[in-house]
């Protein structure tokens, strides 16, 4: 799978991070990485232990990663669940919390191809 | 990899310029680091209290502090606040890293002293231009700072240099040593330091303690026109002859007010006050204006006490040296006068560091000749300003310090009072299976864990009763180790400053396993 396939496949935004990141090499290098950073794993296991202040940073943390990657639907999915998460409106992160998890492992099996 | 390539790359990182990446997210300093290594050294913490560790220990050798706003244990804003208070600020150019980037977030970033901001996502580009801009402005206004302090150094230097030649003059006429102009020098500024501790009545700054110290020694200037019969006259004065030596204080103020081009120096103006009003006396029967409490100025009053001081433990032709504790006693009764009781306290607050400062003046007029071959050899190597000389020897110090640390098998700490902090030596955090900087080590019991609540406070208690003189304390106690519980001796020693008399600054020690 090529760079650009990869980032059509997560729903990502080639051209842009291309023009930050200057080269390939560096975004595959980046990109590889993503799999092995913990954020959603502590993100999962915070919302599971009810800890609402480590549960913001886990969040916001995968939404400026995200952000650097121009991982777009998983910026956009996680930055709506920080905000959630920030003013304290727990009613509606479910939902939100479903889509940050669909584009996470969306992300994930395109990169693993990568 | 080969010897010779590890030497030639930390060879290379040595001239490359430091900068500390403080993010929680190791992706994020990945991102960063992988910008910026081709130019620069990189440091990485991953969060607020290793960052100010980080600073802390290394200071302007970081050149510059790329930050992250919101981290666990302690975040961005709570890393500048400290920054601000300690002025690290001042030498440290940060900016921020943060995913935050509404109006009112930058306007309180940019409040708390940050340079600039770097908005995510990173762009490779901004982030290298950003961080080269931001540092050679720092770099460029550093080297001007340098050169203007050197320049200082070297203009104070000549100053006071004219004065004590200036000064020599005066007193080998009045057939003293030189001695006594030193003396004089040195009680006024140890009772002006002390003075500025109990008190800022007088709006007294740092640079107002050496201009004043340094005008002392033109106190009695005027005598350089007092006929020699009256000056040096081996016996008692006559009522006339003493009406003339008093004309001297006149003298000498009149001669600093003619002097055509320098009125509104500070150093002419100090030098007159204390010239013209060194003798008068608190209850405003002195001479030559009977100046009554604080309309003396202060650098007079203190100079006056200084000169009555040193008269009395010296030794002089018609009389042989009283001790300090007859001196005190005498100045004390007010048998020589009587002045600001603020003062009085401030010279018997300092009694300890005047006597020791005087037998240092006589020690260091002993070997002035050496020390001036020393400073005429170091002129000639005069292509190291002096600020990077000392630069130069303090990181030295530093990289074998921390080498050392870093390679022994000891629980070794040090505590410093500001900021309030504890850093352990790699192998003793280990040891006691704790992390390796505690912020407030005394506050909520962070170190309660180790040591019971009762010995923390027994062995602060013997060090806050150590002195500079006798700085080393050993403790005994129980210490809680990751493989249990162990008798242990505490050996430290508290750190002082230079300052006179020396402020208390910390704590360095190791802790040795008995048995």
């Amino acid at each position: 799978m090529t760079v650009k396939e990869c980032y059509d496949a997560l729903g990502g935004n080639y051209d842009e991070i291309l023009g930050r990141f200057r080269n390939e090499d560096r975004i595959r290098r980046f990109a590889g990485k993503f799999l092995s950073d913990p954020s959603y794993d502590n993100l999962i296991k915070a919302l599971e232990e009810g800890n609402m202040d480590e549960a913001f940073r886990a969040s916001h943390t995968i939404k400026g990663v995200s952000q650097n990657l121009s991982f777009t639907k998983l910026y956009e999915s996680s930055h709506e669940l920080t905000e959630l998460i920030r003013s304290g409106q727990t009613d509606h992160l479910e939902n939100a919390l479903k889509q940050v998890k669909e584009d996470y492992e969306r992300t994930v099996a395109a990169v693993k191809q990568l | 990899m080969t010897a010779w390539k590890v030497v030639e790359m930390s060879r290379e990182n040595e001239n490359k310029q430091k900068i500390l990446i403080v993010d929680d997210s190791e992706m994020n300093r990945w991102i960063l680091t992988d910008m910026l290594m081709d130019e620069y050294e990189i440091l990485e913490a991953s969060n607020g209290v290793e960052a100010v560790a980080m600073i802390q220990k290394l200071g302007t050798d970081i050149s510059l502090v790329l930050l992250d706003i919101v981290m666990p244990e302690m975040d961005g804003f709570e890393v500048l606040r400290i920054m601000n208070k300690y002025r690290w600020i001042d030498d440290i150019p940060v900016i921020t890293i943060s995913a935050e980037s509404t109006p009112d977030f930058m306007e309180r970033a940019y409040e708390a002293g940050v340079t600039d901001y770097i908005s995510r996502p990173f762009d490779a580009m901004v982030v290298r231009r950003r961080a080269i801009n931001t540092i050679m402005l720092y770099a460029k206004q550093k080297r001007l700072i340098g050169l203007v302090t050197d320049q200082i150094i070297e203009r104070e230097k000549s100053n006071g240099l004219m004065v004590s030649i200036l000064s020599h003059i005066v007193e080998s006429r009045n057939g003293e040593s030189g001695l006594h102009v030193l003396h004089i020098r040195t009680i006024t500024e140890i009772l002006l330091r002390q003075l500025m501790k109990k008190t800022d009545k007088y709006h007294l700054s740092k640079s107002d303690v050496s201009l004043i110290s340094m005008a002392s020694s033109l106190h009695d200037v005027g005598k350089i026109a007092i006929p020699s019969e009256v000056l040096n006259k081996p016996g008692r004065l006559t009522k006339e002859e003493f009406e003339i030596m008093k004309t001297h204080s006149e003298l000498g103020a009149a001669m600093l007010k003619e002097i055509p081009q320098y009125q509104n120096a500070p150093l002419v103006r100090v030098a007159y006050e204390i010239a013209r009003w060194h003798h008068e006396r608190y209850d405003g029967r002195g001479y030559p204006d009977g100046l009554k409490g604080e309309e003396i100025p202060i650098a007079a009053q203190i100079v006056s006490i200084a000169d009555v001081y040193d008269a009395l433990t010296s030794e002089r032709v018609y009389k042989k040296a009283f001790t300090h504790e007859i001196a005190m006693q005498m100045i004390l009764n007010g048998e020589c006068g009587t002045f600001n009781p603020l003062l009085l306290e401030c010279l018997m607050e300092s009694a300890d560091a005047v006597q020791y400062e005087l037998k240092q003046d006589a020690a260091s007029q002993s070997s002035e000749k050496e020390i001036k071959k020393i400073a005429e050899e170091m002129m000639q190597h005069d292509d190291l300003t002096t600020s990077e000389r000392n630069l130069r020897v303090l990181e030295h110090e530093r990289i074998k310090y921390e080498f050392l640390m870093s390679v022994s098998n000891e629980l070794q700490f040090e505590y410093t009072l500001v900021p309030p902090m504890v850093v352990l030596s790699e192998w003793g955090a280990k040891r006691l299976g704790i992390s390796k900087v505690i912020m407030d080590p005394m506050e909520g019991g962070k170190l309660s864990g180790v040591m019971g609540e009762e010995q923390m406070e027994e062995l602060s208690s013997l060090i806050r009763r150590s002195t500079s003189d006798d700085p080393v304390v050993r403790y005994e106690c129980d210490f809680r180790l990751s493989d249990g519980t162990k008798r242990v001796q505490i050996v430290c020693r508290s750190m002082w400053s230079i300052d006179r008399p020396p402020v208390y600054t910390g704590v360095i020690g190791k802790v040795l396993v008995l048995s």
